[in-house]
């Protein structure tokens, strides 16, 4: 099950890196698509915080989507 | 689904006309939603089979308080009763705890996971202030505080985003702090003590520090790209004051006392997370990808996919699906052998060697022109060992980790007022 | 044409229920037309307009030597960076010349050094032609907002933009003054017509549709003295009914396709639009021109009002 730290991390930045080597720019008008609300990163951010207090408290791993908010005796 | 009737030139040009148009005069665009309220709250009903229950009110609202200014309130109730895994192992006889105030005993059958029962509440407020500083920058500063009878937490954050390459990149940068303090009702217990003869101690502390470098990338007209990186350091009382675990008979495997848990009193953990967002024809698809490791020795892996169906114009599905899987810290073990306890020992599930699969459905619908209802059904399942390869005389016959069933269902509405 | 000096004075005029202000700009007669009792208001909404509408000519007309346009069009090779308005229509430009395939595009304008519509007979040779189509192109030069760099010699040329830009832009600022000042009765609606690009708001009171005269100078026939009824919407005309070419019994029209160097064929003499907003209606009309013989076909497929003569 476990993957080494190495090829996790270099398989991440040969994601980001080729999609970025294919980067179009997207001009003002055809950010129709983008601009809508379900192609938020965060669709919807009370969810985000109930799951993310949910998973923090029943797992080791938390942090990555973004910085903030407090801790609680969950954990 | 409706399949998109080919976009015609007139279309195409009414888009670029309105972008230009709107573009030059920003001034009318940015009035509209001036003086309203964006409201989201929801209801969360979390419940795990034979544990614990939680019920969570939120509520969050937003506004504008000045030009490319806002302000968002948040707030979170959560009232949580049941019984959560003490971290003592299970035996081949009756185990009997006294509960951690003193005040009560409780007794555990055979073969079965000690817990404790508990009750709590916990209040939990946060403001951010989020402000433009320049056409391509934008601040937010966050505060928040969680208070429960035994526990206060307070944390401060600020994030800056800057907008590039023509608003197709933006990098972000961000520092968090917090501060929490524990209060054990009779004081918190001295690490790594017996429990029966442990010194009580007044209240322990711990703070962390966490920072994160991201960057945010418009691929092309459908799909959109994020990769952060987050560095988190705390330090201090790190325990959980009401964690036990067993000390065994190497031989027979039979307990012989419980000691309190004794975790190291600092801990650095590096994340990488990436996440992209597709849009099909109408379709939304999320995936993310996040990679976890500390130097107690976690590492994790979590893959999160939800697939945004859409019910024609007004509703949408939403299933989710989500694995996770973490190895176990160091020093964790589901039991420890008398004589050989290290310096630091935890016998707490949550550091186990674990897979958790979550199963998710959403269902969204608009109402009116600008609020949405929805639900969401979750379920989640983890598991570990539960029957390790260093399991002593009995223990190979019982269950030494105690798989979790947890169902979630929310409720939530938005509105703008 | 050199430097055009530009007359502002504006004059405001009673008619029938409703207030016409006039002004020259763009090389036009230019009016608004408002529907209010109120003369202050007229008055003021009239000098909005006329300011806007200069403004817009002393920015980007290419007959002036203190703008954008002419810093960009001596620029000899190099890089310029402009303003975000200026940005915005370069980026409008270069969607239309994308939407158009190539058609549509404002670094054609140097075409005109070998292409005079004067009614003789002076055609270019094939030579000429070649020659000054190696400037022409969107795909020549580097655009990235906020720098816009031309090959040496090229040029651009906002003129087939400009004029529905500032009715659009006009249309929007004076909304905004109307919103301020009537704040109970914000439903007055009111014309711009510049030189025949016009946007009508909504219908007169009762329902009642706008009387527009069209008397664009450049148009003859039908359209010199015609008059449209209009409630809501934009309204353009691309061609030019006295601007052509004739040798050999041919008739070359004025509108260049910048893909080949050559007049369009067959295009009709001009081509009227009825779309959302002013700037949709004259692109449509451009475009359609741009199609020649397809012309009608193109606008039916589209499905706006329109006429051509």
């Amino acid at each position: 099950m476990m993957l080494k730290v190495a090829p996790s991390v270099i398989f991440l930045a040969l994601i980001f890196f080729l999609t970025a080597c294919s980067i179009e720019p997207v001009k003002p008008w055809d950010r129709d698509l983008l601009a809508e609300d379900k192609m938020q990163l965060v669709p919807d951010a009370l969810e985000e915080t109930l799951d993310a207090h949910i998973y923090f408290s029943k797992e080791s791993s938390f942090g990555g989507a973004g910085i903030g908010g407090g801790g609680c005796g969950c954990n | 689904m409706q399949l998109k009737k080919k976009q015609s030139i007139r279309d195409a040009l009414a888009v670029a006309t309105c972008t230009l148009l709107s573009g030059v005069s920003q001034t009318q665009a940015t009035e509209v939603n001036d003086d309203r309220w964006e409201l989201d709250t929801a209801i969360l009903f979390y419940s795990e089979k034979d544990r614990v229950e939680v019920i969570a009110p939120t509520a969050t609202a937003k506004k504008a308080i000045g030009e490319d200014e806002f302000i968002t309130l948040r707030a979170v109730y959560d009232s949580l009763t049941g019984a959560s895994p003490n971290g003592a192992s299970p035996t081949n006889t009756a185990q009997t705890f006294t509960s951690p105030s003193g005040e009560s005993t409780l007794t555990t059958q055979a073969g079965e996971t000690p817990m404790w029962e508990f009750r709590d509440m916990r209040l939990a407020l946060g403001v951010d202030w989020e402000r433009s500083t320049s056409r391509t920058v934008r601040d937010t500063l966050s505060a928040d505080i969680s208070k429960e009878r035994d526990y206060f937490s307070g944390a401060l954050s600020a994030n800056r985003n800057w907008d590039l390459n023509d608003r197709l990149t933006t990098i972000s940068a961000g520092l968090g702090v917090n501060y929490d303090l524990i209060s054990p009702e009779g004081g918190v217990p001295d690490a790594g003590q017996t429990v029966a003869t442990a010194k009580v101690l007044g209240d322990e502390s711990k703070t962390g520090t966490s920072v994160l470098f991201g960057i945010t990338q418009v691929i092309n007209r459908r799909t959109l790209m994020q990769l952060n990186y987050m560095h988190a350091e705390s330090s201090g009382y790190l325990n959980d004051p009401y964690k036990i675990l067993s000390v065994v008979d190497s031989g027979t495997g039979a307990t012989l006392q419980y000691l309190y848990e004794k975790r190291p009193d600092s801990r650095s953990s590096d994340v990488l997370f990436w996440k992209m967002v597709y849009h099909l024809s109408e379709d939304v698809l999320h995936l993310s990808y996040r990679y976890f490791q500390d130097d107690w020795g976690i590492k994790s892996h979590t893959v999160d996919l939800a697939y945004r169906y859409e019910l024609g114009e007004k509703s949408y599905l939403r299933p989710r699906v989500r694995y996770y899987t973490q190895s176990g810290a160091d020093f964790y073990n589901h039991s420890f052998v008398n004589g050989s306890v290290p310096t630091y020992a935890s016998a707490d599930s949550r550091l186990a060697e674990m897979d958790s699969v979550t199963l998710g459905i959403k269902y969204g619908r608009k109402v009116g022109s600008d609020s949405e209802f929805s639900v969401r059904l979750e379920q989640m399942v983890q598991s570990g060992k539960d029957h390790p390869s260093d399991a002593i005389g009995f223990q190979q016959q019982l269950d030494l980790y105690a798989e979790l069933e947890a169902t979630t269902i929310q409720f939530s509405y938005s509105t703008t007022f | 044409m050199s430097q055009v000096p530009i007359n502002q004075s504006t004059e405001l005029i009673q008619a029938d229920g409703y207030w016409v202000g006039r002004f020259q700009a763009m090389a036009s007669p230019c009016e608004i037309l408002l529907e209010t009792e109120d003369s202050a208001l007229a008055k003021r909404l009239l000098q909005i307009a006329a300011d806007e509408a200069w403004r817009i000519e002393a920015k980007f007309s290419r007959y002036r030597k203190d703008n954008i346009v002419h810093q960009i069009n001596t620029s000899k090779g190099k890089a310029v960076s402009v303003d975000e308005e200026t940005a915005g229509l370069l980026d409008y430009a270069q969607r239309c010349c994308e939407l158009s395939e190539g058609r549509f595009d404002i670094t054609s304008g140097v075409l005109r050094e070998v292409w005079r519509f004067d009614g003789s007979d002076n055609i270019p040779d094939i030579p000429q032609v070649k020659q000054v189509l190696a400037r022409v192109g969107w795909d020549k030069l580097y655009w990235q907002q906020p720098n816009l760099q031309l090959q040496d010699g090229m040029e651009i040329d906002l003129g087939g933009i400009g004029k529905e830009y500032a009715v659009d832009r006009t249309v929007l600022l004076l909304q905004e003054a109307l919103q301020e000042a009537l704040q109970q009765e914000p439903d007055t609606n009111f014309v711009v017509n510049f030189g025949g690009d016009i946007y009508v708001t909504g219908p007169r009171k009762g329902d009642e549709p706008w009387v527009i005269a069209l008397d664009d100078p450049r148009a003859s026939g039908v359209l010199s003295s015609g008059q449209i009824q209009l409630r809501r919407g934009g309204v353009a005309t691309s061609g030019d009914a006295r601007r052509f070419l004739v040798k050999d019994g041919v008739r070359y029209s004025h509108i260049l396709d910048p893909t080949t160097g050559w007049p369009v064929a067959d295009a009709p003499h001009s081509v009227t639009v009825i779309a959302g907003n002013c700037m949709e209606a004259g692109m449509l009309a451009t475009f359609a021109m741009l199609q020649g013989k397809q012309a009608k076909i193109f606008l039916e497929e589209q499905g706006v009002p329109f006429w051509t003569i």
